[in-house]
């Protein structure tokens, strides 16, 4: 058996997933969605007589505002990718979960993790390549031109924010075994309330969480707290250091414990 | 050839496992029979490598499961039902397990005909009744053509013509050199396929041997089952 095989399988049983749509969907339309908002607000402002509004509203930002709904698709792809393993199929069915078939088809345990980080990974970056130039191409439509500067940096930017995202959420779903609970906490985290940014109210060194550490990977200068953020290549060293610590102790969790 | 030796697994301070050794020969189909709870399905997954186990070793051909180059094309197992995500059609399932150990696609759809469920290919796993997991679970252990077969309480939920057919196909798989070994708490289904048996009661081994010798002494399997298990009182 070659590493590709397990690796073309998961990809394979992550692609055909229904989740996996969804998570896309969410991560497509929602940016699309919320950059068409933006869009028509930055707009509309002139017209409003709030041209000072429009600094804020640049179209970029219009674009770039809209990714955290991107980490939530990235989220949710994350989680199922992992959470699906354990799912419990209907009693009428016989209950069963298939961590026990993925197990025994793969069970080199490292190798099984690295193949589902790596699956995860590009299905965020193929996501990505969707959502964020149909965002563009919306802001463009209705607000006019997208200032090229930094605008493909960002963009690139946004891509590793949610694909580290995405895997962090595959990690914690490993010590979780279950769906519902990372969902809840790193949805809510991403796009209602923040933990990392209420403490950083308190701290500047929630700026080295996880989830705060990438942020000028496409926030621009504007997001609140931006000016005491991490810089974009050393925030991104930082959040994918988190990562690859969560992925190495998802691992030794994974390893040592009994499927 | 399965290799058990001294097999001891503890969980939450009791003895799951309790030095279970037995082997099952190729040619023969080897029954391993207990009461509810005695070890049978630890044994099976400590041999598959799904759990550890703190004591002893459980070869396959003499490697261990997790050093087989591709373990289904080696051993079949099915524990636990068909064990595909409940979203996933029949086949759909069946191609990501084919993929992961280079078994060719064509595969998918031989042994979904082979377990009779080529009209069901595309339902999803969730709307399956419970004979129709177990077929799945058993087109799985199929798909790499394995000289090992590994099952546990395979007729479970199967209706009788579904029992006969099963029978049919260890049988046929053991007559072509295959080891079989297949746990089960109804001593009548063991009774009608096995060539050894190993009982297995509270985690320890407590007879193994061919059928007639274990059973020497006993009027019926059912008396052999119960006097060795301690059960039935």
């Amino acid at each position: 058996m070659k590493a590709t095989d397990t690796v073309l399988a998961e990809l394979r049983k992550s692609a055909t997933l229904p989740a996996t749509a969804v998570a896309a969907g969410i991560a497509v339309l929602g940016c699309a969605g919320i950059a068409l908002l933006n869009a028509v607000h930055v707009r509309d402002a002139p017209a409003a007589g709030r041209a000072d509004l429009v600094g804020y509203t640049a179209p970029a930002e219009a674009v770039f505002s809209a990714a955290p709904l991107g980490a939530v698709g990235a989220v949710v792809l994350g989680v199922t990718a992992v959470s699906s393993e354990y799912a419990i199929n209907s009693p009428g069915a016989g209950g069963g979960r298939q961590v026990l078939a993925t197990l025994t088809a793969i069970p080199r345990r490292p190798e099984l993790l690295v193949a589902k980080a790596l699956v995860v990974a590009l299905l965020v970056a193929a996501t990505a390549a969707v959502a964020l130039p149909v965002s563009l191409a919306i802001v463009h439509a209705v607000a006019g031109p997208v200032a090229a500067d930094g605008l493909l940096a960002r963009s690139v930017g946004a891509g590793i924010y949610w694909m580290l995202t995405a895997l962090m959420a595959m990690a914690v779903t490993v010590f979780a075994r279950g769906g519902v609970l990372p969902l809840i906490v790193l949805i809510t985290n991403s796009s209602l309330v923040s933990v990392s940014v209420l403490l950083a109210k308190v701290t500047p060194l929630a700026f080295w969480l996880p989830d705060l550490a990438g942020m000028r990977l496409f926030a621009g200068d504007l997001v609140v707290g931006a000016d005491r953020a991490l810089d974009a290549p050393t925030g991104g060293l930082v959040m994918a250091a988190w990562t690859a610590a969560l992925l190495a102790a998802a691992a030794a969790v994974l390893v040592r414990r009994d499927a | 050839m399965l290799t058990i030796d001294g097999l001891t697994k503890r969980r939450g301070g009791r003895a799951v496992l309790s030095e279970v050794t037995f082997r099952a020969r190729p040619g023969r189909v080897t029954g391993f029979l207990g009461p509810n709870g005695a070890g049978k399905s630890s044994t099976l997954r400590v041999l598959l490598g799904l759990d550890r186990a703190d004591a002893g070793t459980a070869l396959v051909d003499g490697r261990r499961y997790r050093d087989l180059v591709a373990p289904l094309r080696t051993v079949g197992s099915m524990l636990d039902g068909a064990g595909a995500h409940r979203s996933r059609t029949a086949r759909n399932h069946l191609a990501w397990v084919a993929r992961s150990n280079a078994i060719p696609r064509r595969r998918v759809d031989e042994v979904l005909a082979q377990v009779g469920l080529a009209d069901a290919a595309r339902t999803r796993v969730g709307r399956f009744s419970l004979g129709m997991g177990q077929r799945l679970g058993l087109a799985a252990a199929l798909l790499g053509d394995p000289p090992v077969l590994v099952l546990d309480e395979p007729t479970n939920g199967l209706d009788p013509a579904g029992i006969r057919w099963i029978r049919g196909l260890l049988r046929a798989r053991a007559d072509a050199g295959a080891t079989v070994l297949l746990s089960s708490h109804l001593m009548g289904e063991v009774a009608e396929i096995a060539d050894d048996l190993v009982v297995i009661a509270g985690g320890r081994v407590v007879a193994t041997g061919p059928v007639d010798e274990v059973t020497a002494g006993y009027r019926t399997l059912e008396d052999a089952f119960f006097g060795l298990t301690g059960g039935g009182r």
